[in-house]
């Protein structure tokens, strides 16, 4: 932690998790959503009418702010995953909550915010009780209601909305609605103490390009609403009271970054292929799963879609989209994706996310049933799926990547299950495009295996988000275990590079995506390792457009391979230090560059 | 008053769509809209969605409902339906 006196007090930094890149200069908006204080109040029997009155009048406001969070998220996210707020909506009119809150109001002669705590804290213990995982967890759609009643009695509408230009969310944790609720024209950031990588509120902020780092452990208790405040999404760094030093530095790299989101922009519709400066092509496809985030494909000018995370089909808590919604939804990405074609990632799911359909929850969920190990299992699951995408295919350019493969053996069974399908239709009479079959590379003994798995697959998708997780046996949400997290660890580049030469081997293109090749740093060694396509989020690709176009393959293919032979991870992250230092120091300012570990 | 035995046909059983949904259809009537578990350890009024949610019927779980008023019959027939149509999901076929 430094510290650096200034007029405000100690610059202070925090290091947690970015799950949604972007670097923001602003002023802290401290937002509470955990336990609200609410006392008890005891009312002069004349009281208690014009306190059930307010109650109403509470219930009312907040069902009109309930609305129009519904909608917002409607427009946002689809209607699929809208509809939590529609459960919200009759919990908010449901006679037992009510009846009980008034009833505890007259009894009592209790204070409308107090009956309402006693009445949410009676609900909840009766839902703890519940076998059944999912329907315990609408537990927190009870809490979510109670708070949103809570804010309402106060007669303010929630923190969220009162945001000024440069608010940074700062939190606990957020939940999903108040997420939903967030102002994005004024919202810049959001920090919080809580959350790993894949939380909801991770994933959404990320699609809708709002900066987001997770896990800051105490900032939200050590900040104050208008304290200026650094986040800096690039590396994972909070400053709390920046040093004007700070400050500067930051407000020049957004401005710069502002200036090539701009520049890229406004050449959306440029063609002819990205090449470095000795030639070489490099193509960037977009990461998808939000329709939000459709728009930014074509505005930054992805070269088609390299990865759409069809999970995200599934609503809110795990219903399965039909055969006609899904249809629906890859034709849709398939118009989006146009000539360069889509590739669509089966469901990667675990069975946690059905609410108990495999029984009970599994100890470590990372290794148990998921993806495609899932799809297997469930193969009417897999059967819709392969029908949706292959009926799909007659709009447009289509591939279908399995998730999670272990080895030929998970290949050949859902390959025979596709084919299955496709017959099928074929015999049905319906068109079908060319559907290519890739893997997924993403666990340790699919790397060992790639030449074998190659012979059989139509391409390969490098997962490295996975693959550093299994590699390394680092839980990536794991704030205890961050440190470990090191996707520059020599044995991770073994394993790019092993898995690219057995592409190329067997004459099959290879695709990197996942976190490593949205940043511009680790894009330069993967492009060095031999990877020609790699897919980001599309607000991602101005920046790793930029960095393809001033450096030379030949330097980036030898700094890889002197980062192969070091010794360790501490090792390959001094080297890039170094190495981009000297060869490219208008690309990568220092703070761009993997930060020194220091003991603590 | 009229009463029907329903089964949950559903993956996720009566979770908070599902729930949803029969909440806004018992509500559409007069009569009062009950739901008793088979084994008879939770009841439910039908037009509340905390009530209803605390049933914990998931798939498989069979319900008493019953239908009390005026417009009884018309309730009955609406319900019977929606739990008919595995509520509207088409992925309500058993698990393998």
């Amino acid at each position: 932690m430094s510290r650096r006196r200034n007029s405000q007090g100690l610059e202070e930094c925090w290091r947690g998790r970015a799950v949604s890149e972007g670097v923001v200069v602003g002023r802290v908006l401290r937002v509470f959503n955990g336990a609200r204080q609410v006392y008890r109040a005891t009312l002069d029997e004349r009281d208690v009418e014009r306190e059930t009155r307010r109650f109403r009048a509470a219930i009312r406001l907040a069902r009109r702010q309930l609305l129009a969070v519904k909608a917002r998220a409607e427009k946002k996210l689809g209607a699929e995953h809208a509809y939590i707020f529609d459960a919200h909506l009759l919990m908010l009119e449901d006679r037992k909550l009510l009846g009980d809150v008034e009833t505890f109001i007259r009894e009592e002669h209790s204070n409308a915010e107090w009956a309402v705590k006693v009445a949410a804290d009676r609900l909840l213990a009766v839902y703890d009780e519940i076998k059944d995982d999912y329907l315990r967890e609408r537990g927190s759609d009870i809490e979510d209601v109670t708070q949103r009643i809570l804010v309402a009695l106060g007669g303010g509408r929630p923190h969220l909305r009162q945001l000024t230009e440069d608010a940074v969310i700062v939190a606990e944790d957020l939940l999903p609605s108040a997420v939903a609720e967030l102002d994005l024209e004024h919202a810049r950031a959001i920090a919080t103490d809580a959350g790993g990588w894949t939380s909801h509120t991770a994933i959404i902020a990320r699609s809708l390009g709002i900066p987001a780092i997770v896990g800051l452990r105490d900032l939200h208790r050590r900040a104050r609403t208008g304290d200026r405040i650094v986040v800096d999404a690039q590396q994972g760094f909070v400053f709390l009271h920046p040093s004007q030093a700070t400050v500067e530095h930051y407000k020049s790299l957004t401005a710069s970054a502002a200036a090539t989101v701009h520049e890229t922009a406004t050449e959306g519709g440029r063609s002819g292929p990205l090449r470095t400066l000795d030639g070489k092509e490099i193509t960037l496809r977009a990461n998808v799963e939000l329709p939000a985030e459709y728009e930014d494909v074509r505005r930054f000018g992805a070269r088609g879609i390299g990865l759409y995370r069809s999970e995200f089909l599934l609503s809110h808590k795990g219903t399965m989209p039909s055969e006609e919604e899904q249809l629906k939804a890859y034709e849709e990405v398939a118009a989006l994706a146009g000539e360069d074609g889509a590739n669509i990632r089966l469901f990667d799911l675990g069975g946690e996310k059905f609410g108990g359909a495999t029984g009970d929850a599994e100890r470590n969920p990372a290794l148990g049933l998921r993806a495609i190990r899932f799809s297997l299992r469930q193969e009417d699951v897999l059967r819709t799926q392969a029908r949706a995408i292959l009926r799909a295919s007659a709009k447009g350019k289509l591939d279908i990547v399995l998730p999670m493969i272990s080895d030929l053996t998970d290949v050949r069974r859902a390959r025979r299950i596709i084919n299955d399908e496709r017959a099928r239709l074929e015999r049905e009479g319906k068109v079908i495009g060319t559907v290519g079959i890739g893997a997924m590379i993403e666990v340790p003994s699919a790397v060992m295996s790639a030449d074998k798995v190659a012979r059989e697959v139509d391409f390969f998708s490098l997962g490295t988000n996975d693959l550093v997780q299994y590699l390394l046996a680092v839980d990536r949400a794991n704030e205890e275990v961050a440190d470990w997290f090191r996707s520059l660890h020599p044995a991770v580049l073994q394993s790019i590079e092993r898995t690219l030469d057995a592409a190329r081997k067997a004459f099959i293109p290879a695709l990197v995506c996942g976190e490593m090749a949205g940043t511009p740093a680790y894009a330069v060694i993967l492009i060095g390792l031999g990877a020609t396509q790699l897919s980001m989020a599309a607000t991602s690709i101005p920046r790793v457009r930029r960095v393809v176009e001033g450096i030379k393959f030949a330097d980036a293919q030898q700094i890889a391979r002197e980062c192969l032979e070091c010794e360790a991870a501490d090792d390959v992250e001094e080297m890039v230090r170094v190495r981009f230092a000297e060869l490219w120091p208008h690309l990568f300012p220092p703070k761009s560059l993997p930060a020194p570990r220091v003991e603590e | 008053m009229v009463e029907h035995w329903v089964e949950i046909t559903n993956r996720l059983g009566l979770h908070a769509r599902a729930a949803a949904l029969l909440v806004r259809t018992a509500s559409a009537y007069q009569s009062a809209v009950r739901l008793e578990r088979e084994d008879r350890t939770a009841s439910a009024d039908a037009k509340s969605i905390l009530s209803v949610l605390m049933l914990a019927a998931s798939r498989g779980t069979k319900l008493l409902a019953t239908a009390e008023g005026a417009d009884e019959d018309q309730a009955m027939t609406a319900l019977c339906e929606l739990f008919a149509s595995g509520f509207g999901e088409k992925e309500s076929e058993p698990a393998s």
